[in-house]
């Protein structure tokens, strides 16, 4: 997690560039049960009524292995983002995932590897090195553009928020129930006005 | 039977060592086997302990071991993989594959909420709650957890462990059964039973699984239902008639509690030292087997000595003569065996030198009385055989106390040896012996005698005697008187021949005739000796005695003032009884003295009671040997003289020459205090014995008696007259006056008148009469001196 904001992402559709000049930002916090933020946390926003745009096509995504840890610890995809898994360390690696939204396997490896993974279907996968147990990566799919992830303060903010009512959804990888999803509704005000922030109280020990 | 054998020391040694060593071997028997089962127990608990450890760890380590293999077949990829498809009989499958990689009994998939997702026992899903969260509560914080657990009534090592992919996505629960191959590790590894309880649901405990047998096992179910049983500590459990030491592990509590009972049959533990006691047992049967045959051969070899001393023992002490015993050992045993040795020599000296003693007279070297009665009994029964006669003298030395006397016990020795010597010589070529008796009183017997042959033996041995001895430069003259008896004429045994033989030897000493052949007359007061000596006690006691008197007439005036007091026995039934047969009889067992002081009261009596009818007479009273060698008589006299108030010179005491010659020294000593007195003291029977007129000269006495003797026969015999003329002259020469006894006839009278003679007495006169004759006799004889003037 030292390297906390090194999700990047790739640049938004057009069309919500445009919607950009109405859009807002949603800042939402996360903190366990006794309070203390939790970095790391995946908070995701879901139109009430109509649907988000689908994805860009080509959208990409990077999660390295370096020292025999994944990074970032965990990462927030929109549906059908391919997913690129470059080896920096000077050992192999083998990924897989046994996570029903996306099974697969890539073989020992070094360097980066051929082929992306496309993550297709929305749901929680669980990344993992086959000869390293130690390993483990988390990745959110989820079927809008609008997410973010928590800093260590537990901060996010959820940005080009159209105007409109949102279910937020909060997750994060410690929490007991690790397919739990923790859901607020957000009314996103017309205009450039931030939509008031949210808190969310994940069941998570750790942060 | 059983009293002899305990008396037998043999026996009794091995007896004594046996019980010893039985006993030793007992209390040390009882107290090993204390010991060991005390130390069985402890050790039992001890090894119990350490198997509990023992137990913990083996089923640590096989816990270990399966959870590590547990979490390798869940790490497994392709397992994961198989898991991750979701499908059931993949998974199933995928389940039963890695449980036999492992050699699981059964494996289990669970998922995050403990619900069964998968078990290779049931091949559709049923969605189960896991029933041991606790097992997964444990994984979920230390990565696996295992314990024994029962499922179906089985027991299981049940290892749980999570599934990652790499998160934890679901428990894999893997069981291995508890089977008798782990309980067989188990019970080797620790050499004791294992037994596994589990607790039904809301039941109660039953035996899952057992090293024991089945109803053995079962025993378990009591203890642990009733009381509980106590964990971590020793119990002791009884299973049947055996002993165990057990303890009780809990392994898993709650519904489904499982625990394991340890247990070490207490026997078994005490099996090994049993073993070495039972070898320990048998040693000590043999050693005492060993220790009683060698007691015995010790008891033995100290009894059989010891019965051969006890026999040689014996048969010295019944007078046989054993050979010397030949036991050649070093031992106290020998030493003893040596000293019976030196003792059987020294009684045969002993008994030699006592039998010569008791046989033999020590100064003469002759045979003595015992000795001699041998002789005679054989010899009366050889001649009893034979029909041939033997005879026995037996002789009585006069005069010998008075050698004895005057010359000393050297001279009466000597003159004993002599005796003996001249006997031995005389009868040395005949078949005889001669033996002395005793004192001075030989015997002689002679074998194939007659009373003939006897007689002139016993002339010849006589004469032989009387030749003068020449004793230490002096000359003794010696006589003897000799009695003879001849078997069988005269007895035929050795008691009468003996008897008859003293009382013909004392017959010849009194009529002084040297030797006399028995004859029954000797004998008439010897078979009422004792009869005859009680009567006279009686007779003196109750004054059945009588005085008689014999008066004396003064030659010169014809007058009667002087009688003789003579004691007279007419007794009840024998009638009158002859002084002759009581008086020498009184004289030798010394009542003489008793009758000596009757008559002479008597006589005082009578004295003063005559003197006091004015009746005067002086009274002669007979005083024996023996009354004389006492000092008591003065005494008497002056006591009595003075009760009846009579003067001394009424009484006159008459003594015989021969009781004066008995110890002259104590008779003059006497007769000087009779005389001192003013007694008057007079000499019977003078002429009879061998009084020295130098004695004569010494006693103090007032008259001399002439022997009747000489008296009787003076008108016929020249020599007698020369005698009784010659006394006569003697006496008055010496100032003395003469009395001359057995004046029977008017010749005698006539000539004693001639010769100067004082007094006469004898039947002439008068015999002895009563006190009341005599007085009736002296007025007669008054009367008649009146009428006829002398």
């Amino acid at each position: 997690m030292k390297n906390q904001v090194s999700l990047r992402l790739a640049m938004f559709a057009a069309g919500l560039c445009t919607a950009a000049a109405h859009a807002a930002s949603l800042p939402v916090q996360a903190v366990n049960p006794r309070g203390q933020p939790l970095a790391n946390a995946v908070v995701y926003a879901v139109p009430v009524n109509g649907k988000a745009p689908a994805v860009e096509s080509g959208k990409k995504a990077i999660i390295d292995q370096i020292d025999r840890e994944f990074v970032p610890l965990v990462s927030v995809i929109q549906t059908g983002t391919a997913v690129s898994f470059p080896n920096k360390d000077d050992v192999e690696h083998a990924v897989y995932s046994f996570s029903p939204p996306k099974r697969f396997e890539i073989k020992l490896y070094s360097g980066v590897p051929a082929r992306p993974v496309v993550f297709d279907k929305p749901g929680m996968v669980t990344l993992g090195c086959n000869i390293h147990d130690s390993m483990v990566a988390y990745v959110m799919i989820v079927d809008t553009p609008w997410f973010a992830k928590t800093d260590k303060s537990g901060r996010a903010t959820i940005e080009n928020l159209p105007a409109g009512s949102y279910r937020i959804v909060a997750w994060h990888p410690q929490q007991r129930d690790p397919n739990a999803l923790t859901t607020q509704t957000a009314d996103v005000p017309p205009g450039n006005a931030n939509a008031a922030a949210l808190k969310f109280s994940l069941p998570a020990e750790t942060n | 039977m059983p009293n002899l054998r305990i008396r037998s020391l043999r026996t009794r040694i091995a007896l004594t060592f046996t019980a010893l060593l039985l006993v030793v071997q007992l209390l040390g028997y009882f107290a090993a086997r204390e010991t060991i089962t005390h130390a069985a127990r402890l050790n039992t608990d001890t090894q119990l302990q350490q198997a509990e450890k023992v137990f913990n760890q083996i089923v640590q380590s096989h816990r270990d071991q399966l959870s590590q293999a547990a979490a390798v077949v869940a790490a497994d990829f392709g397992f994961r993989e198989a898991v991750a498809t979701r499908n059931q009989g993949t998974i199933v499958s995928a389940l039963r594959n890695s449980g036999d990689r492992i050699k699981a009994d059964l494996v289990m998939l669970l998922d995050l909420d403990t619900r069964t997702v998968a078990d290779t026992r049931i091949s559709e899903e049923n969605g189960a709650l896991f029933p041991y969260p606790d097992l997964i509560a444990q994984a979920r914080r230390t990565g696996s957890a295992s314990n024994i657990i029962q499922l179906d009534g089985r027991l299981y090592e049940l290892v749980v462990v999570p599934v990652k992919a790499p998160v934890t996505i679901g428990w894999v629960a893997m069981g291995f059964e508890i089977d008798s191959r782990f309980i067989s590790l188990l019970t080797s590894t620790m050499s004791l039973d294992v037994s596994f309880l589990g607790k039904a649901v809301g039941g109660g405990w039953a035996v899952l699984a057992s090293s024991l047998p089945q109803g053995s096992a079962a025993a378990l179910i009591g203890p642990a239902s009733q009381d509980g049983l106590v964990y971590g500590q020793a119990i002791r459990l009884s299973v049947g008639e055996a002993e165990y030491g057990a303890r009780a592990v809990m392994l898993h509590s709650g519904d489904n509690a499982v625990q394991a009972i340890l247990q070490r049959s207490v026997a078994d533990a005490a099996a090994p030292f049993l073993r070495i006691q039972a070898a320990l047992l048998v040693l000590s049967l043999i050693g005492l087997v060993v220790s009683v045959v060698v007691s015995l051969l010790i008891a033995r070899g100290v009894t059989r000595p010891v019965a051969l001393l006890t026999g040689f023992a014996r048969s010295i002490g019944e007078g046989s003569n054993p050979p010397p015993l030949a036991m050649t050992r070093e031992d106290e045993i020998g030493a003893l065996a040596h000293t019976f040795n030196d003792m059987r020599v020294a009684l045969d000296e002993r008994e030699r030198r006592i039998s010569g003693l008791a046989y033999q007279d020590g100064l003469t070297g002759l045979p003595n009385r015992a000795l001699f009665r041998d002789r005679l009994d054989q010899a009366i029964a050889t001649t009893a055989a034979s029909g041939a006669s033997l005879a026995v003298m037996v002789m009585d030395l006069d005069r010998f106390k008075y050698v004895n006397d005057t010359l000393g016990h050297t001279i009466g020795d000597q003159l004993l040896v002599e005796v003996g010597q001249r006997l031995h010589a005389a009868l040395g070529q005949q078949p005889a012996t001669v033996a002395r008796l005793g004192g001075d009183e030989f015997a002689v017997l002679l074998m194939n005698g007659d009373e003939g042959e006897a007689l002139a033996s016993a002339r010849h041995l006589l004469a032989l005697l009387e030749r003068p001895m020449l004793l230490d430069g002096q000359v003794v003259d010696v006589g003897a008187s000799v009695g003879i008896v001849c078997c069988p004429l005269h007895g035929d045994d050795a008691d009468t021949l003996m008897r008859r033989a003293d009382i013909a030897m004392y017959a010849a000493k009194r009529s002084g005739s040297g030797c006399l052949l028995y004859d029954t007359r000797h004998d008439t007061q010897t078979p009422e000796r004792l009869s005859l000596m009680g009567e006279l006690r009686h007779a003196v006691e109750h004054d059945d005695l009588t005085v008689y008197y014999q008066p004396k007439m003064d030659l010169a005036t014809g007058q009667v003032n002087h009688v003789e007091a003579l004691v007279r026995w007419d007794h009840a039934t024998r009638g009158f009884v002859a002084p002759d047969r009581f008086i020498p009889f009184a004289e030798q067992t010394g009542y003489i003295k008793a009758i000596t002081r009757w008559v002479a009261r008597r006589v005082i009596a009578q004295t003063a009671e005559w003197r006091s009818r004015g009746i005067e007479l002086q009274c002669s009273i007979n005083v024996s040997a023996r009354d004389l060698l006492g000092t008591e008589l003065p005494d008497f006299f002056a006591a009595t003289l003075k009760e009846f108030g009579v003067g001394p010179s009424s009484i006159c005491v008459e003594i015989t020459e021969s009781a004066v010659m008995e110890d002259p020294a104590h008779a003059l000593s006497t007769l000087e205090k009779l005389h001192g007195m003013g007694l008057r003291l007079s000499i019977d029977d003078f002429g009879t014995g061998y009084s020295s007129l130098a004695y004569l000269k010494r006693m103090p006495v007032d008259e001399i008696k002439i022997d009747k003797s000489f008296v009787m026969s003076m008108t016929q015999e020249r020599d007698d007259e020369v005698i009784v003329r010659s006394t006569i002259d003697l006496g008055h020469n010496m100032g003395l006056k003469v009395v001359a006894e057995g004046v029977e006839n008017d010749a005698i009278l006539e000539r004693l008148r001639e010769s100067g003679c004082d007094m006469a007495q004898g039947y002439l006169l008068s015999r002895p009469l009563p006190a009341a004759k005599l007085e009736e006799w002296l007025l007669a004889w008054r009367a008649k001196a009146a009428d006829t003037p002398a």
